[in-house]
């Protein structure tokens, strides 16, 4: 199989370059993982990309893969078409070939206050929740935080230090979807702006990317609903 | 320098350009079956616009039409624009255009006796 690999090594001085590989590979069941892993067990150990769970889970190798953005270790090398060109996720800084600095995405993160805030007294056992104030969180809660979304949204492209990003939103929204947080109104405060919030034309690339089939365009627009009812 | 929360802006522009998109989804078809009722001469036309109701309605639409071309042109400008001087003086150069495209509609539309 031909892959074709975006390379940067920062202290070597070289500019960032494609670099070609090609390796005897069965693809059928395997993943693209797989095929990294391969190629830096036995061609270029110099090889640099994040993996951890390799199941999908831990949403650390998030690459983008033909143009796309996609986890490698989720995407089947079956039906992709060759050379399979693989680059970082668009737009963050690259640390090392396929590694991105994520410093910009975390801090959009944690500024929609990823955390239950409530003011009453803790209780004996915890705060009960009715199955239907649970199901309210479905769709929010299994955010892995990989970026695929955040990084193919091209209004972060263009702001990405003031537009908070599909992940940061949809992050934002499971917490004021919450019966159990009583913040809501500052977290609307907060949103409410023409970057943080606004930037979002409804394009919908991050549902197209998701690897974990969510729609952040539907909590954004839930955030707006909110916003409407508290304005109007 | 650190914003404590959100400018607590956006959402009125966001609404205005649904609002006039809604109103000129809704005009263009009832105009256009409006102006299929008669002929496609001249007169015809010009006798479309005589009545008060449909000046008021065809200027609404100038207003739609514009606010939400504004709207979107400086959601444009946000997204491409950065250097704060070249983005305001193209907000308030279309503002100007687009503020005298609508005198000027409102100018035909009562000059129409």
């Amino acid at each position: 199989m031909r892959f074709r690999i975006y390379r940067y090594d920062p202290e070597s001085g070289a500019k960032p370059a494609m670099r070609d590989y090609e390796i005897e590979f069965e693809p059928r069941g395997k993943k693209l993982l797989d095929a990294l892993i391969a190629i830096k067990d036995t061609l270029d150990e110099s090889l640099s990309f994040r993996r951890s769970c390799r199941e999908g889970v831990c949403g650390s190798d998030g690459v983008n893969v033909n143009g796309r953005n996609v986890l490698a270790c989720v995407t089947p090398l079956e039906g992709l078409k060759e050379p399979i060109e693989i680059r970082p996720l668009p737009r963050l800084g690259v640390v090392r070939d396929l590694i991105v600095d994520m410093g910009q995405f975390y801090q959009h993160y944690r500024a929609v206050k990823p955390y239950l805030i409530n003011l009453d007294p803790e209780p004996e056992n915890e705060r009960p929740q009715s199955p239907q104030e649970r199901a309210e969180l479905d769709g929010l809660w299994e955010c892995i935080l990989c970026g695929c979304c955040t990084t193919a949204c091209p209004s972060f492209w263009w702001n990405p230090d003031k537009f908070l990003g599909p992940a940061a939103l949809l992050q934002g929204y499971r917490f004021i979807a919450d019966s159990r947080d009583q913040a809501t109104n500052e977290r609307l405060d907060f949103m409410e702006d023409p970057y943080r919030l606004f930037r979002c034309h409804g394009i919908m690339n991050c549902v197209e990317v998701c690897p974990k089939g969510l729609n952040p365009t539907q909590a954004i627009g839930k955030i707006k609903t909110l916003l409407v009812k508290r304005a109007l | 320098m650190r914003n404590a929360s959100g400018a607590r802006r956006g959402l009125n522009h966001w609404l205005l350009a649904r609002a006039s998109a809604a109103y000129m989804a809704l005009f263009l078809p009832i105009f256009f079956v409006y102006a299929c009722q008669g002929g496609l001469d001249y007169a015809a036309w010009r006798g479309l616009f005589l009545p008060v109701f449909v000046k008021v309605a065809v200027l609404l639409f100038a207003v739609a039409l514009l606010a939400h071309a504004w709207i979107g042109l400086r959601e444009i400008f946000i997204d491409y624009v950065h250097p704060l001087f070249l983005r305001l003086s193209l907000v308030f150069l279309f503002g100007v255009v687009y503020a005298a495209c609508l005198i000027w509609a409102v100018a035909i539309l009562w000059s129409l006796k």
